[in-house]
């Protein structure tokens, strides 16, 4: 994971369910770990990466959630008015911007802006000064939304560099997307499980991330995988089809292999696609964990090393 | 007539030897292993018989696509003529409905396609994919009061870019295509599936964004300001405005403002149009024809977001219709001796390798776990929203592959719509 560790913005994304949440809180605490300073962002108003990390609720604020990881939640309203100040430097006119009643309707309804000003937020921590110099964080995880393919947000900034005219927004939305596209810096992190759809997909956001996207694609993280416990001879023979006499006890045992044969074929054919696929991939266990906490986080931090 | 499918049957997804790896074979729920049985749960029929509207919603990664395809199916297989919009292109699910993909036409399944698998089906059912800048441009067309004014503003840069690339639009436009098919007549019902944003409630927000932003003074400022000479001029408006206006210019670079303001005013044209269809939509969301059906599955994230939703249905006076768990890992039946594996190994004729009668305990040991998750969770689940006896609550089986045929979606149609 050596490219992992040198990079200031990684972005998780990957579908509803593949468990994102807790990938992205588990890179932060392998990343901590090796004594990278972590600033875990979510985007998410019912956010679990705290619960996952054993914290108190994420906040607004920049808050210090274990040793060497923060977190901070990302409320666009908050964020765009942070955004309005550092630039306006004046109380009076970001109120007078902001805090009118008149406006809000206005940024609520201009498609794009709350994007922007939560991936925004995210990236200026990436490039946060310390008070005493260097960087404030070496990390931001930035746990995307989990929306069909988690792309929207991340075309926001090339969007405002296509259609906004020079001035500070567009310079902004410029440096952060030269620093996402930057393999040295940036990367993205997908997590994906090892089924038809999740892996179709992940299949489609790679070759949009090397195409149309031109962002570095880091790694594939592939969660949740069973052991396989059949041969492929042995799925086969599971797999004849026959009846079984429901009063028989041990044919629960066969029906139950009908299953998992079914689901071990699934996971050996989606994992070739995903194997077919450039980049590092990390491999992880399903854990039999449906409510996930620190320990599962810590057990699955260890694999990430 | 179809068999009915008892829930255990969808575990019992056996095939053919050789099947394609990857894929259950085609025809899985029959024959099943075990012999059917009468089993009477409450479904959606209620729904499907007296409204005109089903809304699927739920947070993303739940099989939302699938459940919308399944209680449309059961729709038509009860006589309707129903069109189940999707907004992903679904490429498994038009497989399994005989189609090469999910296609921004409406393409009505043949019916020889529900013959070929033993399908009665007595109406209709037709599918089509959300084009997100066609119903965008169509709205632009309708309500533009001539075609220089329509053409000005589809070709404008900005407008270009709010209706395809930028999120948020896909929310309101799923609802705008809605209304528009639900007032033409259509179809008997129409099955939605709601876009997978990250928080289900974006959806219903929708409307009152587009409202909002079109009635703030803001946009009215921007009229005023450019209206009158065709160039953004500050000096038009009142003082205190023209301050906001400069810090809004400020952040966003002077010229945008301008290419804001000349969007704004074209736009201007179709307000009145643009704003009484938006209340239409809002409005729409508390008529009864319209049911919500919130898709979860056990695990604790998506019941949070399936709780949020009806807690967030209820504030609004409307109500959660129907509950539908999907993925839901059954308890094993039976906890047979390592002897009864053997045995039963022995009747049905496999041979597997060393330590077969292990690995096929360990695989029931690890559904066992699997099941007592859900049990846990569901529990929770329960209490909140089980609480309300006005809402149907379907478990849909979780099943070891996707859903690639006719036979397994009418399964799951037939458990979730009767």
């Amino acid at each position: 994971m050596a490219s992992l560790d040198s990079l200031r913005f990684v972005f998780v994304t990957g579908k509803g369910g593949v468990g994102k949440s807790t990938v992205t809180a588990s890179l932060a605490v392998s990343l901590a770990a090796r004594g990278r300073r972590v600033l875990v962002t979510s985007t998410d108003a019912k956010e679990r990466l705290s619960l996952l990390l054993g914290a108190p609720p994420l906040e607004p604020e920049v808050r210090e959630l274990r040793a060497r990881i923060w977190g901070v939640k990302l409320e666009p309203s908050v964020a765009l008015r942070e955004y309005g100040a550092m630039i306006l430097k004046s109380r009076a006119l970001t109120s007078a911007v902001f805090d009118s009643r008149y406006t809000r309707g206005f940024f609520a309804g201009v498609p794009g802006l709350s994007e922007w000003a939560m991936l925004g937020k995210a990236w200026y921590h990436a490039i946060e000064e310390a008070p005493g110099g260097g960087p404030r964080f070496d990390t931001v995880l930035f746990d995307a939304p989990a929306t069909g393919h988690g792309l929207d947000m991340l075309r926001v900034p090339r969007v405002i560099v296509e259609i906004v005219p020079p001035g500070v927004l567009r310079r902004d939305a410029e440096r952060a997307w030269a620093m996402f596209q930057d393999p040295r810096q940036s990367g993205v992190v997908v997590v994906t499980l090892a089924e038809d759809m999740p892996a179709n997909e992940t299949v489609e956001l790679c070759q949009a991330l090397g195409g149309e996207l031109g962002l570095p694609l880091t790694r594939i993280v592939v969660n949740a995988l069973v052991e396989p416990l059949f041969t492929e001879v042995e799925r086969g023979l599971l797999l004849q089809p026959r009846s079984l006499d429901r009063d028989l006890p041990g044919n629960e045992a066969i029906a139950c292999g009908v299953r998992r044969a079914i689901r071990e074929r699934v996971q050996e054919e989606s994992l070739a696609k995903l194997r077919a696929l450039p980049g590092e991939r990390i491999e992880l266990p399903l854990l039999f964990d449906y409510a996930p906490g620190p320990p599962t986080v810590a057990k699955l931090a260890e694999l990430l090393r | 007539m179809p068999r009915r499918v008892a829930a255990g049957q969808l575990f019992l997804a056996a095939g053919p030897a050789g099947a394609r790896i990857g894929r259950i074979p085609s025809g899985s729920l029959a024959p099943p292993c075990y012999a059917p049985r009468a089993v009477s749960r409450p479904t959606l029929e209620p729904l499907i018989a007296k409204r005109r509207v089903i809304l699927c919603v739920g947070c993303g990664g739940v099989g939302k696509t699938t459940i919308a395809a399944a209680i449309a199916l059961a729709a038509a297989r009860q006589g309707k003529r129903v069109l189940c919009m999707t907004i992903d292109p679904a490429r498994r699910l038009a497989n399994s409905l005989g189609l090469e993909r999910m296609a921004t036409e409406e393409t009505t399944v043949p019916r020889e396609l529900f013959a070929a698998a033993g399908l009665e089906v007595a109406g209709e059912l037709t599918v089509v994919m959300l084009d997100t800048k066609r119903t965008f441009d169509d709205l632009v067309t309708r309500h533009a009061s001539n075609a220089a004014a329509r053409d000005r503003i589809l070709s404008n840069r900005l407008y270009r870019y709010i209706s395809t690339t930028l999120a948020g639009t896909q929310e309101y436009m799923a609802m705008e295509k809605l209304l528009a098919v639900q007032s033409e007549g259509r179809f008997d019902l129409v099955v939605l599936d709601t876009p997978p944003t990250s928080n289900a409630l974006d959806f219903l927000d929708a409307p009152d964004r587009m409202v909002g932003a079109l009635d703030s003074a803001a946009m009215r400022w921007f009229i005023e300001a450019f209206q009158s000479t065709g160039r953004l001029s500050l000096n038009l408006v009142a003082r205190s405005v023209s301050v906001v206006l400069r810090g809004i210019g400020r952040l966003t670079g002077g010229g945008f403002l301008e290419q804001m303001a000349e969007l704004i005013t074209e736009l201007d044209d179709l307000f009145g149009g643009f704003r009484a269809r938006a209340h239409a939509v809002a409005a729409a969301f508390r008529s009864p024809e319209f049911a919500y059906v919130v898709v979860t599955t056990p695990a604790p994230a998506a019941l949070r977001e399936a709780e949020f939703f009806a807690e967030r249905l209820r504030e609004q006076g409307m109500s959660t219709d129907a509950l539908v768990v999907n993925r839901v890992h059954r308890r094993p039946r039976a906890q047979p001796s390592d002897a009864e594996v053997g045995t039963a190994l022995a009747a049905a004729g496999i041979a597997l390798g060393e330590g077969g009668v292990a690995r096929l305990q360990r695989a029931l040991h690890e559904e066992e776990s699997l099941a007592s998750a859900d049990t846990a969770s569901l529990a929770s689940l329960e209490r909140s929203i089980g609480a309300d006896r006005a809402t149907i609550r379907v478990d849909v089986p979780a099943l070891p592959g996707d859903v690639h045929d006719l036979g397994t979606l009418a399964g799951i149609s037939t458990l979730v719509g009767g």
